[in-house]
């Protein structure tokens, strides 16, 4: 592949290179400025029609739209130029003539575009005194209710829908100040991947029904995180608000889900906040603290073999450590995965809510655990059954009484324990920080995004004070310390390290295997 | 080393305290029968208390009896002591409403900015100070309370001018 063409110029007085083909919006962005704009959005097919990005271009007759203009050599570009600010505050105006001011009811306020650009470069005024348009909002099925009044006509939505999901499921419908977004004949916003529009829409006119006047944009606290719903490994934001997770958003990450995530996906996060958790470590029927907890667990243990079943959600660290605790006792893990009906997005590549309905499956076939629809089938009577994280819903638990003890690491305790088991309450995916291994074999961190109820803690703490109960040393310590030594023993895992995955994560070595 | 003393001698006119008190008893005949008064019988008699006091909050209501407020959660980021817990949420129509408004006047330094900022006019300070209770828990005032209260409210800004000019 032959290196390309890099072009100079000059934007707001920084010299910029970039490549040939390049808009000036995304050289400027290189250069530190980001150029007002609605109807761009890097994931979808260039329109040209909010006018919000115009530039001064030296030498050119006209403002030129910098979404749509790409470099040249030596151009110089002003975006605060006198022409170019005047331009675009007399589009805002424009844009604001029927939009309502109902921010203080609108879900999009404090992350909407159309708010932070009439703050930086609008009037602080309305000259328009006629009565605005109004619309009533209009369901437009699955997650999405449309607010005609607030629409701008960028049109992203549209573009999604024809371009991405390739589904033309919207249109622009009417003229002139008629005009607003309406479903194609026939159409319902059904596709799996439908709430993307609430993302891309820049105000407030597209919003999703499930985060409807639920919290303020600001109120949110936000945390880098990986959607646990499927086997894709989606890059997501958790927003959390007083420690309850209130919305999923996806997170750009162009090596797996661009910019996208499904409706699945990132409606199903109600269960991280389940109120009846398991919330102190329990010892045949009593509430014990931890140290007892961990004793009573490894002196189980000792001389037994540990038959592991695990959950495929658990984090890469935690799933390590259960092979350690299997190797100390002689034992076996295995693993069941839900299954769903997989749900591609048309126009990006390998981009799928998958049917694997677990995010760390990969992860746990990697280090050793067997993959089958019964992991309690032949559960011998001399054996310690060791529930990780999963909760046997759907499963014939008359293995339970075959165990000579349960151990039970989980958010919840599955029904129809035998009255001895030990319960050892952990941290769910949101209140830990740790590792999937997406279906490509990408190693991607998540961190920890609320705190755990009770006494629960993350579950690859409580598993390193069981294995220096049962005897082994090192330093088992952080998460970040555990992923070091599951990289020291792990050849698929070799030379990885937090700092290495950094936010994008990276693929373990001889993947591919595994697609 | 010896300190030596010197003994003023003053004449009794000086150094008599008969004058002086008879002096004082003047001044407290002249108040028993001066008709200026500074002493408010409280609680009988009270002051007026000027259109900009600024005291114990109160929510104003709709023509329904129903909260103002539509829960767009801009007192809770103003407020300087972080006084104000707002959970939003909707109404039995689907409209914006708060399912909780606490404000704990303990916490509250009554600057204001609640008032100000509010767009729907909805919460404001009242003109009112006798708020004393018997617990602290009642120094949180819910949005019943908060509704329920009669109270004139502060005039942050002369109506007829408005900017203050």
């Amino acid at each position: 592949m032959s290196e390309p063409k890099l072009i100079n110029l000059t934007i707001e007085g920084r010299a910029v290179s970039v490549p040939e083909g390049t808009t000036i919006l995304e050289a400027a962005k290189t250069a530190g400025v980001l150029i007002p704009h609605y109807c761009y959005h890097p994931g979808l097919p260039i329109a040209g029609v909010c006018r919000m990005c115009l530039v001064d271009v030296e030498k050119m007759p006209k403002l030129a739209p910098s979404c749509a203009t790409t470099v040249g050599e030596g151009q110089v570009v002003h975006v605060y130029s006198e022409k170019a600010l005047e331009a675009r505050k007399g589009v805002l105006e424009l844009l604001l003539i029927n939009h309502p001011l109902d921010c203080p009811i609108c879900d999009q306020a404090g992350e909407c575009e159309l708010q932070d650009y009439t703050f930086q470069e609008g009037r602080a005024d309305s000259r328009y005194r006629e009565p605005k348009r109004f619309t009533a909002a209009e369901d437009f099925g699955g997650d999405v209710l449309y607010v005609q009044n607030r629409c701008i006509l960028c049109t992203r939505c549209v573009r999604f829908m024809d371009d991405v999901a390739e589904d033309t499921a919207l249109c622009v419908q009417e003229r002139g100040d008629r005009a607003g977004i309406g479903r194609s004949p026939n159409h319902g916003l059904t596709h799996a991947w439908a709430s993307n529009v609430v993302d891309l829409c820049p105000v407030g006119a597209l919003i999703s029904k499930d985060f409807l006047n639920k919290a303020r944009s600001w109120d949110l606290d936000r945390t880098a995180s990986i959607c646990p719903n499927c086997s894709q490994g989606c890059n997501i934001t958790l927003e959390t608000r007083d420690a309850v997770v209130v919305r999923m958003k996806p997170r750009s990450n162009t090596a797996v889900n661009q910019y996208y995530a499904c409706d699945e996906g990132r409606l199903n996060y109600h269960w991280i906040n389940r109120a009846d958790r398991l919330e102190t470590p329990v010892v045949a029927g009593r509430a014990v603290e931890w140290d007892v907890a961990i004793a009573a667990a490894a002196a189980a243990l000792k001389g037994k073999k540990a038959r592991v079943v695990a959950s495929a959600s658990l984090s890469n660290e935690a799933l390590y450590l259960l092979k350690q605790v299997i190797g100390a006792t002689g034992g076996s893990g295995a693993f069941r995965v839900m299954q769903g009906a997989e749900a591609p997005l048309a126009g990006v590549h390998d981009l799928a809510l998958r049917a694997d309905r677990a995010a760390n499956a990969t992860g746990a076939e990697l280090l050793g655990f067997s993959r089958t629809d019964n992991p309690l089938a032949g559960i011998g009577s001399g054996d310690v059954l060791v529930l990780a994280g999963e909760e046997c819903v759907g499963l014939d638990t008359t293995a339970f009484a075959a165990a000579a003890a349960v151990i039970v690491l989980g958010t919840a305790a599955p029904a129809q324990l035998p009255s001895n088991a030990i319960l050892l309450p952990v941290a769910n995916f949101a209140e830990e920080e740790g590792t999937f291994t997406n279906l490509r074999g990408r190693v991607q961190r998540f961190m920890q995004a609320k705190a755990a109820p009770g006494f629960a803690r993350p579950t690859w703490s409580v598993l390193a004070d069981l294995l220096a109960a049962l005897g082994s040393k090192g330093n088992l310590a952080s998460a970040e310390s555990v992923f070091a030594s599951l990289a020291g023993s792990e050849a698929p895992f070799g030379g990885m390290s937090y700092d290495t995955l950094a936010l994008k994560g990276q693929i373990v070595t001889g993947a591919g295997v595994t697609a | 080393m010896a300190i030596k003393v010197t003994v003023c001698e003053r004449p009794i006119s000086e150094t008599s305290y008969v004058r002086a008190t008879f002096k004082g008893l003047a001044l407290t005949l002249k108040h028993l029968v001066d008709p200026h008064k500074v002493t408010v019988q409280y609680p009988e008699e009270k002051w007026d208390i000027g259109p900009r006091w600024r005291g114990t909050h109160r929510m104003l209501t709709t023509e329904d009896g129903k909260a103002k407020c539509v829960a767009c959660g801009l007192c809770p980021t103003v407020c300087p002591a972080n006084c104000i817990k707002l959970v939003p949420g909707e109404d039995a129509e689907g409209n914006r409403y708060p399912l909780v408004f606490d404000i704990d006047e303990f916490r509250c330094i009554f600057c204001g900015y609640c008032q100000e900022v509010c767009p729907e006019e909805a919460i404001h300070l009242g003109r009112h100070y006798e708020n004393a209770e018997y617990d602290r828990k009642s120094f949180v005032y819910d949005l019943e309370r908060l509704t329920a209260q009669t109270h004139p409210v502060c005039e942050m800004w002369d109506p007829a001018d408005p900017k203050g000019e």
